[in-house]
């Protein structure tokens, strides 16, 4: 029995409704109690901001394409290098650092908690292996079924239930956490050398449309009861006059969940362009800003971009196609049989680019035009935007106009035309980025129900205590202070134990990997399903029985069960 | 001030020094500088007999002077701004890596690596240069961006690879593939070389040996004349690399 108490803690925890109180609290066992026996280890906080520890609802940190990326930028290895020290291992890597190296840097900004935003169910094992070393964080994946053969021939059929049916089969098989659609259809359409241009377009040779895959996927994850919605990554990724495809979009989400959207857009700042070409191209959060605050069924993160170095990986082919044509520096793509593919190229933002100052401003602008900030989470979609150690000076920006002014002078003097940011004084204040960065994650999730993102009694003691008096600070002023201390959290406890302390790690720590698995009655089980079978072993180059990713690994995998209503 | 470090005798002598806290910058001031052997940090004490002459108020007067089993010393002088270092011997890989103002000198032979992107100053080899001399690094798209780098001596292959702004002068002969990836800057290479300069889009590379295997994706341009060591010589110009429309010029030795 392992007992921890903290003491003095400034708490704000936003599901469980405190806004910032000073208050103790008592872990037994890694998980929340009343009260701790006598001498049981005290931590001081002295007054401290204390949150839930951090959930990363959209990142790209493990799996085939990050470690491409890491074959593919030696020279991203060389920077951020760090020495074996104490527990610590060696660890390397900017952009797309080394799992270690992911793992302490996420620990030490007070993150317990990670989604990998896009896995392909056929090598899933990698990226459970990478999860196993990353040992920090309890890890999520999303599975990717944009391209998926037997989900586009169920949606060709227009067969919610049998679609339900595949999700639930292939999430067991692959231990995923949720659907994850990349630019639907278009991966598939990449396939045959094209692309879909909007919601309408038909996927080549299937005959059925994005907006089908989409209504489709939404009705099959809400008839699994699955704890997370349907993920989504738009399609027409970054180019410009974008916007209206995601509003097309968000107009096809229902509101089926009461406990949650029915539907989560990623990284929306690279879907929010006007314009027709790079030149022209301008802001348009305040549209989709607008539709977002119309619609409780809709969640989005917001995919900021920071200035500097990152690479940018995706599953969706195409459009990484087109960044290869305007960059024409290294690329590499890749299509996963049946399922999906993918694209890598590093990237430069300069301040100098107009480009990249719009798409600066448009994230920011969506954070603070989405009045309800359950409803937008922080995210860069790690590495795209920008690596998530730049996380704290996205905090700084969207809690001081005064240092978005100092950053205005900064960049391209143009910017100011295309955008609306600078007219906006709305400064988020610590409770909008306890919900931005833990509370509406766990939510939106729905791993709220297991314990994760806040600290009522019986959750999970995941607590990040960073060393910032809110009653002392005037973060407006001190945005450096700000930044400094959402860098460095004073205390990161995991389960109950403390894993980083001032930006050491101190432990070696064994993390968890949460999937979901929806029970499914007997007529839908499709090991059972002759044609599926048939067709499995037709189309696929490997056996079926050897396509489900065995239980060793996940040495420490722990599923959300479902009932599905079919 | 005059920094002397000698080596001192130690059980495992091949084991190699990673030695990047080397540069005239850190000894301003009596910082504890530290190296590592292997995969363990030790002291600088630990591995040199350190004798300190003089003064300095800035990097710009500090001069470093390495002396004895120097050959297995890695990184010396890397991101080094000001002041000068000497090396009595040989020098080990990655010497004055990303250096961008100072002066190095070796008096024995460089290992692999020597300058790597370097952004300026001066090196100066007067002994034989391994591979990748004034080279980029794996999988950046620019390499060398200023300075100056001569070797007296030979160099390896893919001397000067990805050069994108300054000068390399090899006085003797190159390996294989010198030049490869030029963006800019000048190259020149004494001796003789095998391959030069395949897909390169810009800068100039002089050769005044004989090439041999050249690439047949060069166009002939015509001849200049070019004074080199004293005597002027008859240059075949060539322009290219064609395959990859560059405007990049290659001169060769022709009388």
């Amino acid at each position: 029995m392992t007992d921890l108490l903290v003491k003095n803690a400034y708490v704000i925890d936003p599901l469980s409704g405190i806004r910032g109180e000073i208050m103790d609290i008592a872990i037994r066992d890694g998980k929340i109690v009343e009260d701790t026996g006598s001498g049981a280890p005290v931590i001081d906080a002295g007054g401290c901001l204390t949150f839930p520890g951090g959930i990363d609802s959209h990142s790209h940190v493990c799996g085939t394409k990050v470690n491409f990326g890491r074959y593919m930028s030696p020279e991203d290895m060389r920077a951020g290098r760090t020495a074996r020290k104490g527990v610590m291992r060696v660890t390397s890597g900017y952009s797309v650092p080394t799992t270690f190296g992911n793992s302490y840097r996420y620990s030490t900004m007070g993150y317990t908690t990670v989604l990998e935003g896009a896995m392909a169910p056929l090598e899933a094992r990698h990226t459970h292996e990478e999860f196993t070393a990353t040992p920090h964080q309890d890890m999520l994946a999303n599975t990717l079924f944009d391209g998926n053969w037997a989900i586009m021939e169920a949606v060709r059929d227009k067969d919610v239930k049998r679609a339900a049916a595949i999700v639930a089969w292939t999430l067991d098989a692959v231990k995923g956490f949720a659907i994850k659609l990349t630019n639907p259809g278009g991966t598939e359409a990449w396939g045959w050398g094209k692309d879909v241009h909007s919601v309408r377009d038909e996927v080549p040779y299937f005959g059925v449309t994005p907006a089908e895959i989409i209504e489709t996927m939404i009705r099959a994850n809400e008839l699994l009861n699955l704890p997370h919605s349907v993920h989504i990554h738009c399609n027409n990724l970054g180019v410009p006059g974008n916007y209206q495809t995601t509003l097309d979009t968000i107009d096809l989400a229902p509101d089926l969940n009461r406990n949650r959207q029915s539907l989560y857009l990623t990284h929306v700042q690279f879907h929010s362009y006007g314009g027709s070409t790079w030149r022209d191209i301008s802001s348009k959060s305040e549209d989709i800003a607008r539709a977002v605050n119309s619609r409780p069924q809709v969640a989005i993160d917001m995919g900021q971009i920071m200035f500097g170095r990152t690479t940018t990986m995706t599953a969706d082919g195409p459009m990484e196609w087109k960044l290869y044509m305007l960059h024409h520096n290294k690329w590499s793509n890749h299509d996963v049989e049946l399922e999906t593919g993918s694209g890598i190229i590093p990237v430069y933002y300069g301040r100098k680019s107009l480009v990249n100052c719009v798409m600066w401003a448009i994230g920011l602008e969506l954070a603070l035009l989405i009045n309800d900030p359950w409803q937008c989470m922080l995210a860069t979609d790690n590495p795209n935007g920008a690596p998530f150690v730049k996380y704290p000076e996205i905090i700084a920006l969207l809690m001081s106009s005064r240092y978005r002014d100092i950053e205005r002078s900064a960049i391209d003097p143009r910017t100011e035309h295309y955008v609306p940011l600078f007219a906006i004084d709305r400064e988020l204040d610590w409770y909008d980025i306890a919900v931005m960065t833990r509370a509406a994650q766990a939510k939106a999730l729905g791993i709220e129900r297991i314990g994760k993102g806040h600290l009522a009694e019986g959750a999970e003691a995941d607590i990040a205590i960073y060393p910032l008096k809110p009653d002392e600070l005037d973060p407006a002023a001190d945005y450096q202070q700000v930044m400094a201390g959402f860098a460095k959290t004073r205390y990161t406890i995991k389960r109950g134990r403390v894993v980083a302390r001032n930006g050491e790690v101190v432990v070696e720590g064994a993390n968890s990997t949460i999937w979901s698995r929806a029970d499914v009655p007997p007529e839908y089980d499709l090991n059972r399903d002759a044609e599926f079978v048939k067709k499995f072993e037709q189309y696929y180059t490997v056996r079926m029985r050897n396509y489900p990713v065995q239980d060793i690994y996940l040495p420490r995998g722990y599923f959300i069960s479902t009932e599905a209503s079919l | 001030m005059r920094v002397t470090l000698k080596t001192r005798a130690r059980a495992k002598p091949r084991i190699p020094i990673e030695a990047e806290t080397i540069i005239p910058q850190n000894f301003l001031q009596k910082n504890d500088v530290r190296v590592y052997e292997g995969n363990k940090e030790r002291k600088l004490e630990d591995i040199f007999f350190i004798t300190i002459e003089g003064p300095a108020v800035s990097p710009d007067q500090v001069e470093i002077v390495l002396t004895g089993d120097t050959g297995v010393i890695k990184r010396v002088g890397e991101y080094m701004n000001a002041g000068r270092i000497i090396v009595e011997g040989d020098i080990g890989m990655h010497c004055g890596n990303f250096m961008s103002a100072g002066e190095i000198i070796i008096r024995g032979n460089a290992d692999s690596w020597l300058g790597r992107e370097m952004r300026g100053g001066l090196i100066r080899c007067e002994g034989n240069a391994a591979h990748y001399c004034g080279a980029g690094y794996r999988g950046e798209k620019r390499g060398m961006r200023g300075g100056t780098l001569e070797v007296l001596g030979n160099a390896g292959d893919f001397t000067a690879e990805y050069l994108c702004s300054g000068e390399v002068h090899i006085h003797g002969n190159c390996g294989d593939l010198p030049g490869v990836e030029m963006r800019g800057g000048v190259l020149t290479i004494g001796g003789d070389c095998t391959r030069p300069c395949g897909n390169m889009t810009g800068g100039t590379c002089r050769i005044f040996g004989a090439a041999h295997q050249f690439l047949p994706t060069f166009r002939r341009n015509g001849t200049e004349d070019v004074e080199y060591n004293g005597k002027r010589c008859r240059m075949a110009a060539f322009r290219g690399d064609v395959a990859n429309r560059g405007k990049g010029t290659v001169l060769v030795r022709e009388d």
